[in-house]
């Protein structure tokens, strides 16, 4: 669950916080030394100086599950507001020659206060863990380094199809820059957007870092299940293709982490000599391994996909092959989201459907692998227990996958990871494989052979291995004959 | 085997030293027993009824005829069919389902998708079997909860609907009687219609000879006042010029003029020579005649007598206190018509009275039209008698018509089944939250007003029963309500439950101005549910 909290406190002398706060001096001050007062929501404000270190570490402290009065571990936060928004400023925002933390003006650290307070808020959810939790703070302000604090979003958009557009530009503007886990909100925040945008919206936000719908509380209720049948079952087909992919986002991210560079990218900085792409703004890639083309037109019936670089493209629910190079139409329906898996890439997915992405941390893996023209792919997949820090402590896997010769490998890239997992390999889809196999089977550690059925689809070139049943994180061989 | 014939032993020793807890402990074993035998018999997640299709064997069909599979291949954690009847156990289909006993309580299906979750979705937690999470069976105390609740609702239908019965003799009553008091007031209508006529006719009739004596007395007084009129002013005039006729030799001369300031006219408080020309027509001097007719209408309004009159009433002051002069009963019967013509003669003569004639309040009373003579009275007198009747026969008229209209708008009310929501007509029910309260009139509209009291918000008028297909007086539709700035009209959609007392039970915003109420009434208190078939699903 995730709670807002802005950085604005009410000048109450009944709230605990502002009587903190003025009786250590921890608001930014007027340019004449006294607490800087604006007005925000709750009326007559003032401001914690986010910049002074001392004032952070109090901010923290107050997330201490006995202080934060009905919290408990599984509470996160939203810090909204916090350019800082200031109703009766410049702007509305702060005033420039306000003061701060060793004499600065605001004109001077304006940038950084958000991302000052999200860091704090961050901080202030490891402090309380009892468990080595990991924090959740979503932010509204932002700064280069935000995103080692948590995710942020695009703010107070419109449910408009030119919105929807912008939303592309923008995200991918961010992750150049670094700021990897951004989305925009799913819908707009102003209006109401019609049944057709909403549905286009939550399939564009699928395949985007930060998935949020939200909206203006004078806005008409749009939960997917008030959408019209045909709608709802899109949303929910958008979202539950989303889900599937966490094994691949999570590996994006947990690389993003140690090497940084972006996850929604730009097609040029993986096809940097192919110059179709430099204005190519409709498409996009999530890591190395799938191009998206949302549909961002009503009624739209189709879309011109560029595909990039000297390979293939397979369309990720029909498999059909696209050849790289050109642009190709993409037929469209209500439910359809153009999305292609390069040849040579393997992805990990996990296809159980779950209520929540926890409820699927021991699920088994099916892997997608699409071969290049040479008749070779590789992936990689980072496991974790998805909540803690234990992970610095080297409780992770992290493995690649490849397949060339005809054989499927498995073997680890990352022998500091220890951590165990009971998760499996419950199928493999191969992708351009183009003759039928006579015999397929599966070698473990233990060097025991196992014989797997498999079925061949001649039209489409896709075979299906069934149930190798083997542990993800140990290395195996799967062989074709 | 071995593990049945330990399980027979148990038994027999247990009957033998617990006779008390026997039955209890019975039970309990036997319902092991048939777990282990569940789990032999038929696969997990399959419920009784299907286990037909599940029978161990060599292979097993797909329930949709799809696929025919080794047996090996149910519950093995991989989807084979395309219908997901091979993993009734598992989460391996994505459109699968799983059976949960749930002994105690109410057998269930579940997505497969539920299955392993490390969430407890069966009451007996059977859906759970990893090992990861420990679910507790809490199908008795659930079963139990069902079981009081459903009684709980047989107990508020059946009181309900008793309730409900005496609302449907109540609104069956009701519309029986409007309808006999519509024929007899259909009759009445054309009845009192007739009459009126009459009434009017005869009205009409008389009042033509009341006019023209009315009128008559009217120009004979109108002719008088103007010969009085006429006489007073001529006094005026004599009396002014033999006031300016200083030396009396019955000719007003400029000189004489000019001693009077008030006649200068360029305001400088001197009456030049050519000024008084003016006044007088460019003649140096006139005799009583020329003075009267020509030289009278320059100087009336301004000339002044410089004796002090008595009684000369103040400047400024317009008209009398309207307390007009004793009226004739007669008079009164008369259209307003006559009376206001009277205040306006008052009125005259008082600004009249203001030039500085003597004497105002005789002068008023000499100027009251003399009382009609005693025919005209008469006429009066009979008109006004014709013109109460039509009222009387006028009024009745309408009245009878008004409630026709009523009836028939009444009649035209769809108050339901039986017409079981009659009860609730006309009447009002409150609903207090932290900031408001809300009132619901069925059938007539739907208000807010703040607690700390203001002014009430309108928040939609009847509009139409709004319930589903099958059933539309589940709910009420309330619209047209005040605007929102913004936004949409106010509107109410009213829910109704079964209960015993007609009640708003919450109420709540959920779109911006579009409000929904939850009210309970005896008026609905029947069985609509239909036969619940407990979740079954049956794929074929």
């Amino acid at each position: 669950m995730v709670t807002i909290i802005d950085p604005h406190i009410k000048r109450d002398d009944n709230y605990k916080i502002h009587k903190e706060a003025t009786s250590n001096g921890y608001y930014v001050k007027n340019k004449d030394g006294q607490d800087y007062d604006g007005w925000c929501w709750p009326g007559s404000s003032g401001w914690l100086d986010f910049t002074n270190p001392e004032i952070r570490k109090y901010w923290a402290s107050k997330f201490a599950l006995d202080e934060y009065e009905g919290s408990t571990e599984s509470l996160f936060t939203w810090n909204d507001m916090n350019e800082p928004s200031v109703f009766n400023g410049p702007e509305v925002t702060m005033h420039k020659d306000a003061k701060h933390f060793l004499d600065w003006e605001h004109r001077d650290v304006h940038n950084v206060y958000g991302l000052y307070q999200q860091m704090s808020t961050a901080q202030g959810q490891i402090q309380r863990s009892t468990k080595n939790e990991r924090p959740f703070v979503l932010s509204r302000a932002f700064f280069s380094g935000s995103q080692r604090w948590g995710a942020v979003w695009t703010g107070d958009n419109t449910g408009e199809w030119a919105h929807l557009k912008i939303s592309m530009p923008m995200l991918l503007s961010l992750n150049l820059v670094g700021i990897t886990f951004s989305g925009a909100d799913v819908g707009g925040f102003f209006k109401n957007p019609d049944a057709e945008l909403l549905t286009r919206w939550y399939q564009a936000g699928a395949y985007q870092p930060f998935l949020r719908a939200h909206a203006h509380l004078d806005t008409r209720r749009r939960e997917p299940w008030l959408q019209p049948e045909e709608n709802m079952k899109a949303i929910r087909e958008a979202i539950r293709a989303r889900y599937s992919l966490l094994p691949y986002w999570y590996t994006l991210f947990y690389v993003g982490e140690i090497r940084g560079g972006p996850i929604m990218k730009p097609l040029w900085v993986d096809f940097p000599a192919d110059k179709a792409t430099f204005t190519d703004e409709d498409s996009y890639m999530i890591g190395s391994a799938l191009l998206v083309h949302p549909v961002t037109d009503a009624g739209s019936s189709g879309v011109n996909v560029y595909f990039p670089g000297k390979t293939v493209w397979y369309d990720v629910d029909t498999y059909t092959v696209y050849p790289g190079g050109m642009t190709h139409y993409i037929p469209v329906t209500l439910n359809k989201i153009p999305v292609f898996q390069k040849g040579g890439t393997i992805i990990p997915r996990k296809n159980r459907i779950r209520r929540a992405s926890n409820l699927g941390r021991f699920d088994p893996y099916t892997l997608v692998i699409c071969l290049d023209p040479q008749g070779s792919a590789e992936g990689d997949l980072y496991i974790d227990d998805y909540h803690t820090f234990r992970y610095r402590q080297g409780e992770y896997i992290y493995r690649k996958f490849t397949f060339e010769n005809k054989k499927l490998k498995n073997r680890n890239i990352d022998y500091k990871g220890t951590y165990k997992t009971t998760s499996w390999l419950e199928q493999v889809v191969i992708v351009g494989l183009q003759n039928k196999p006579t015999h397929v089977e599966v070698t473990g550690s233990s060097s025991e052979r196992k014989s797997l059925d498999h079925s061949y689809i001649p039209e489409t070139k896709v075979l299906v291995i069934r149930r190798p049943g083997v542990n993800i994180g140990e290395d195996w061989t799967i062989s074709l004959q | 085997m071995a593990a049945m014939k330990r399980h027979v032993l148990y038994i027999v020793r247990l009957k033998r030293y617990l006779s008390s807890y026997l039955g209890t402990i019975l039970i309990l074993v036997s319902l092991i027993g048939s777990s282990v035998r569940a789990e032999v018999g038929r696969p997990r997640g399959v419920a009784i009824s299907k286990s037909s299709f599940y029978k161990p064997g060599d292979t097993f069909t797909c329930l949709d005829n799809s696929a025919v599979l080794p047996y090996s291949q149910v519950n093995d954690d991989y989807c084979d069919c395309k219908d997901g009847t091979d993993e009734p156990g598992t989460s391996a289909c994505p459109n699968g389902f799983f059976h949960c006993t749930n002994a105690g309580h109410k057998p269930m299906y579940i997505p497969s998708s539920r299955v392993g979750d490390s969430i407890c979705d069966c009451c007996d937690g059977t859906d759970e079997y990893s090992g990861e999470v420990i679910c507790d069976n809490t199908c008795k105390e659930l079963g139990r909860a069902a079981k009081e609740e459903r009684e709980r609702k047989k107990q508020l239908l059946g009181e309900g609907y008793e309730i409900r019965k005496q609302y449907c003799e109540q609104g069956k009553t009701a519309k029986e009687e409007k309808r006999s008091r519509l024929e007899q007031l259909q009759y009445d209508k054309v009845q009192s219609e007739t009459i009126r006529n009459d009434m009017e006719a005869l009205k009409n009739q008389a009042e033509i000879p009341e006019k023209e004596a009315k009128d008559k007395h009217q120009q004979a007084w109108e002719a008088e006042k103007a010969s009085r009129q006429a006489n007073r002013e001529i006094d005026q005039i004599t009396s002014a010029f033999k006031e300016l006729d200083k030396n009396g030799d019955q000719f007003m001369s400029k000189e004489e003029l000019q001693l009077h300031p008030e006649m200068d006219i360029d305001n400088n408080t001197v009456v030049s020579d050519t000024e008084a020309k003016e006044h007088l027509e460019d003649n140096d001097q006139v005799d009583f005649d020329t003075f009267k007719d020509k030289v009278w209408p320059n100087i009336k309004d301004i000339y002044r007598s410089p004796e002090p009159v008595a009684e000369e009433p103040p400047e400024g002051s317009t008209v009398e206190p309207e307390e007009s002069p004793p009226v004739d009963p007669e008079m009164e019967a008369d259209n307003d018509k006559d009376l206001d013509e009277e205040d306006d003669d008052d009125e005259e003569d008082d600004r009249k009275d203001e030039r500085g004639e003597e004497g105002s309040p005789p002068a008023q009373e000499e100027e009251k039209m003399p009382d009609y003579d005693e025919e005209t009275k008469k006429l009066i007198e009979d008109a006004a008698l014709a013109r109460a009747n039509f009222d009387e026969a006028d009024k009745r008229f309408r009245d009878t018509e008004k409630e026709l209209n009523d009836i028939n708008s009444f009649l035209n009310m769809d108050l339901g089944p039986d017409e079981v929501f009659y009860p609730l007509k006309d009447q009002c029910y409150e609903f207090t939250d932290r900031e408001y309260i809300y009132k619901l009139c069925p059938f007539d509209q739907a208000s807010q007003r703040p607690k700390s009291g203001g002014t009430e918000t309108n928040l939609g008028r009847w509009g139409h029963w709004a319930g589903p297909e099958n059933n539309k007086y589940e709910n009420m539709k309330f619209e047209k309500g005040l605007n929102c700035w913004n936004g949409p009209d106010r509107s109410v959609l009213v829910t109704l439950h079964c209960g015993t007392n007609n009640e708003i039970v919450s109420v709540a915003e959920p779109n911006r101005c579009e409000y929904t109420f939850n009210f309970n009434t005896p008026a609905v208190c029947i069985d609509t549910t239909p036969e619940e078939p407990h979740d079954e699903h049956d794929e074929l």
